[in-house]
């Protein structure tokens, strides 16, 4: 095969598979408690800050990991606590708030960082040869990190205790509550497990993207527009709109320029509000 | 009248009182401030959040700037097309809304997130198209605008702008439009089955918006020389966002307020007050969640109190001859309607063929409500004819049907909660008889019809006209919205169990009302009841419907006897 082929081809997994896992946070909090948490992106970016100071400690990689999951859970049991919780059930309430938070999660670390721009070195660089052409062994493993992410949370929210009972919850919230599950609590545990995931893809891409406090908007805005073209509640609607959006914007920003891509993104969203509402994968 | 002029006069004086570095910050401010009163007329007034606003302030900055260049001999010509960078703004702000709105119901997330993109496209627009616009470091050198001396001069320049544009939606919000873009933000149903296309309305609230957005941006270019992408991207858009809300969003001098307050307080504290920016943001969060009505929702008492008493002028007599729509025969024949594997109306075929109160019952999941739904077009048939006085209405969107003399009144009364009485009662006026363009004249708020008349005087709390709808008793909003639903002088009246949750008291008034309404309007009523003794009373014709088809029609006496009803109500009904 045509090493530029192949080259190509796995370029596309890659943007496929990291949006797929960028997206999954906010799909885990807008899918099952209907709440869109516009800061999502803003929690990418602190997981993104978390692996530059870990590495500027001069700290195993794995590191940021922890420190990005204690922080983003931290902060997500919070911004549950005092904003979220008073507005479920009230879209366009924690649309406006959680779109406050994004600003003072932005200002807050252009506070502590500055604008500028940090770059956090490869954890694993060099590259390796593939079907005739050689490829980056970091982004390769991020591609598997992200499908195994991806269906773990997928087949643990499926066959677990807990996701069984976050189902009979995003199903019927009081008779859930009837039955002895704390919805509170299932509900704030959800929301932290969002902001986390958010982190989580966070340290994942640092290496590979200029890591600055607006890094956010891109990443929700492209996860949003995701979520609604594969549809929300399934990993085959986050899949599939991943695939849709990353595909498109990567293919047509590789053959043509950045804009023309992110316009086609735009494009695409237009279009799926009238044609598929509710997404490629509808849920009944 | 007096808090205008109150207004003009602070326009004027404060530069005098403040200074000339003050009056330059100002003259800036008053800009921004332009664009944040048209982001709070989409926000507080229609519903929806634009986020990415700056993109209408920046196109009509670019184009002013890259006119005022090319026209730098002669900048007379620039001058002049300011109000057409404007339209530019309005124009594309309209196209974006009718592409986004067209989704029946959508004003929440999906549209401010493409509002948002959209900014975001039009910085990477900005930044990447050398050629034109200069790139990352702008339009250089606008020449400024002629004839202005010294920095009071720009000052008053921007102000002036700044009061045409609140002079303009002074008049919009105080406008049928206005309260129809109230309306659209507490109940967006309930005006499309009055019959108006709130697609359009909020379209052209974001038109409205982007107008204003262009009209400081067309100024700002020749003000500040220079143009540079940041006028369209992310930080102004969050920060005209910021600007309404805390100033208060839902009043007109709100956004304005926060402008001048925050984005001055700003401009002067950034550097020197550590993390300025990030209380700002605490501040936006607890704004939202505690006070959404802003600095001027505190100042309120004072404006009131500026403004004065209104004075009540008299009322104007509404268009319109009801006679000039006749009453019309409804039919439908071989309806179906699915929601996935569901079959909800399964060829359904009924005709109310003549004047007069029919009664449609039947056991829950009939599909009682879903023929109120599939007449109105909320609900999609899969195949059928639903003839209208001559026409077919299948397909047609909620607000046509409306239009065509269908009026309904839904189960759980569905008013505007936070519109006065008078308000709620001028909407049904205006359903049938006002003309869009009628729909900019403030006199139409003070329409009344003869059927007005007839009403306030069966129900005196419908002359109250000041209260607001929500303060009003169940049993009183079910009235008002039976009333509403009389005065759009429909040429049929479906009403979704009327008497639903009422007292005995009032549920004798409902059925009063009623059957004055059969005279008066003398078409078909058609009333979905479970209440056998109010069927009995009311029904010329009782229909009965089962499995989402039509079981047995005919008068109460027959039905009562029909073996079939007897079989599907067993143990049932009383």
């Amino acid at each position: 095969m045509d090493p530029l082929i192949v080259t190509q081809a796995i370029n596309l997994l890659y943007a496929v598979s990291t949006l797929a896992v960028l997206a999954l946070g906010l799909a885990v909090i807008f899918g099952l408690l209907g709440v869109l948490n516009i800061a999502h992106g803003e929690f990418i970016m602190i997981g993104a800050y978390c692996a530059y100071l870990i590495q500027s400690w001069n700290l195993p990689y794995l590191v940021a990991v922890t420190l990005t999951l204690a922080i983003c859970g931290l902060l997500g049991w919070l911004v549950e606590w005092i904003i979220i919780r008073p507005l479920y059930r009230r879209p366009f309430d924690t649309l406006v708030a959680t779109w406050g938070l994004s600003l003072l999660l932005r200002k807050g670390a252009e506070a502590m960082f500055g604008l500028g721009y940090r770059s956090v070195a490869i954890p694993i660089p060099g590259r390796v040869a593939l079907l005739g052409t050689e490829y980056p062994i970091y982004r390769l493993v991020l591609i598997a990190l992200s499908l195994a992410v991806v269906g773990g949370l997928v087949i643990w929210y499926g066959k677990s205790r807990t996701g069984s009972r976050i189902r009979a919850m995003v199903s019927n919230p009081e008779l859930a509550q009837a039955q002895g599950i704390s919805v509170r609590r299932l509900a704030a545990g959800t929301f932290i497990v969002g902001t986390c995931l958010a982190g989580l893809g966070g340290v994942m891409v640092a290496p590979l993207a200029p890591v600055q406090p607006f890094m956010g908007l891109d990443y929700v805005l492209r996860a949003f527009f995701a979520l609604i073209v594969g549809g929300l509640g399934s990993a085959s609607g986050l899949l599939s709109g991943s695939a849709v959006i990353g595909g498109f914007d990567s293919v047509i920003s590789a053959a043509t320029s950045a804009t023309n891509g992110y316009f086609a993104v735009l494009v695409l969203a237009i279009l799926f509000l009238w044609l598929r509402p509710r997404g490629i994968v509808a849920r009944s | 009248m007096r808090a205008a002029s109150l207004v003009v006069l602070v326009a004027i004086v404060l530069p005098l009182v403040l200074g000339q570095f003050w009056a330059y910050q100002l003259g800036l401010y008053a800009l921004y401030a332009a664009a944040a009163v048209g982001l709070g007329l989409c926000w507080g007034q229609a519903g929806f959040l634009p986020l990415g606003q700056a993109l209408f302030f920046g196109l009509a900055a670019y184009l002013s700037g890259l006119t005022f260049i090319a026209f730098a001999n002669v900048p007379i010509v620039a001058v002049l097309l300011i109000p057409l960078f404007a339209l530019v703004s309005a124009l594309l702000a309209y196209v974006i809304g009718l592409l986004v709105f067209r989704r029946p119901g959508e004003s929440g997330a999906y549209f401010s997130m493409i509002a948002l993109a959209l900014s975001l496209l039009g910085f990477q627009i900005a930044t990447s198209w050398n050629s034109v616009t200069g790139g990352f470091n702008g339009l250089k050198g606008i020449p400024g605008l002629p004839g202005l001396d010294d920095i009071s001069d720009v000052y008053y320049v921007s102000a002036t702008a700044l009061l045409v544009v609140l002079a303009l939606a002074g008049w919009l919000f105080n406008a049928p439009i206005g309260v129809l873009w109230r309306a659209l933000a507490q109940n967006e149903r309930r005006l499309q089955l009055f019959g108006f296309d709130t697609n359009q309305l909020k379209s052209v609230a974001f038109s409205v918006s982007g107008l204003m957005a262009g009209v400081g941006g067309a100024i700002y270019a020749p003000q500040q020389g220079i143009v540079t992408p940041q006028v369209v991207g992310f930080g102004l858009s969050a920060d005209l966002v910021i600007w309404a809300a805390v100033g208060g969003r839902g009043s007109l001098l709100g956004p304005v307020i926060g402008t001048l307050l925050v984005g001055s307080l700003t401009s002067q504290l950034r550097d020197s007050v550590p993390f300025w920016e990030v209380l700002m943001a605490v501040f936006f969060i607890v704004i939202v969640l505690v006070f959404p009505r802003g600095v001027a929702g505190l100042a309120e008492p004072l404006f009131r109190t500026i403004e004065g008493r209104r004075h009540n002028k008299p009322s104007v007599a509404a268009p319109g001859d009801p006679a000039a729509r006749p009453p019309a025969k409804l039919a439908l024949h071989d309806v179906s309607v699915r929601i996935g594997e569901v079959t909800i109306l399964d060829q359904l075929s009924v005709d109310f063929d003549q004047a007069g109160i029919f009664c449609v019952i039947g056991p829950n999941g009939a599909g009682k409500t879903s023929m109120f739904n599939a007449v109105s077009g909320e609900l999609a048939a899969a195949s059928g004819r639903i003839a209208f006085g001559g026409s077919d209405v299948i397909g047609l969107p909620p607000n046509r049907v409306g239009g065509l003399g269908v009026a309904r009144k839904l189960q759980i009364p569905s008013v505007f909660p936070d519109l006065t009485i008078s308000d709620n009662l001028a909407i049904a006026l205006w359903s049938s008889r006002a003309t869009k363009l009628q729909l900019l004249n403030p006199r139409l708020r003070r329409w009344k019809s003869p059927m007005l008349d007839e009403l306030q005087s069966r129900y005196a709390f419908l002359a109250t006209g000041a209260r607001k709808a929500a303060e009003l008793s169940h049993g009183e909003q079910q009235i008002l919205e039976l009333a509403m639903a009389l005065l759009t002088e429909p040429r049929v009246l479906l009403l979704d169990e009327p008497c639903a949750g009422l007292s005995p008291e009032e549920t004798a008034a409902v059925m009063d009302l009623v059957r004055w309404a059969a005279k008066r309007l003398g078409g078909a009523i058609i009333i979905i009841e479970h209440d056998m003794s109010l069927v009995k009373e009311l029904a010329e014709i009782v229909y009965v419907l089962h499995n989402g088809a039509l079981l047995a029609k005919g008068s109460v006496v027959a039905i009562q006897a029909d073996p079939k009803v007897r079989a599907v109500y067993v143990g049932g009904e009383k």
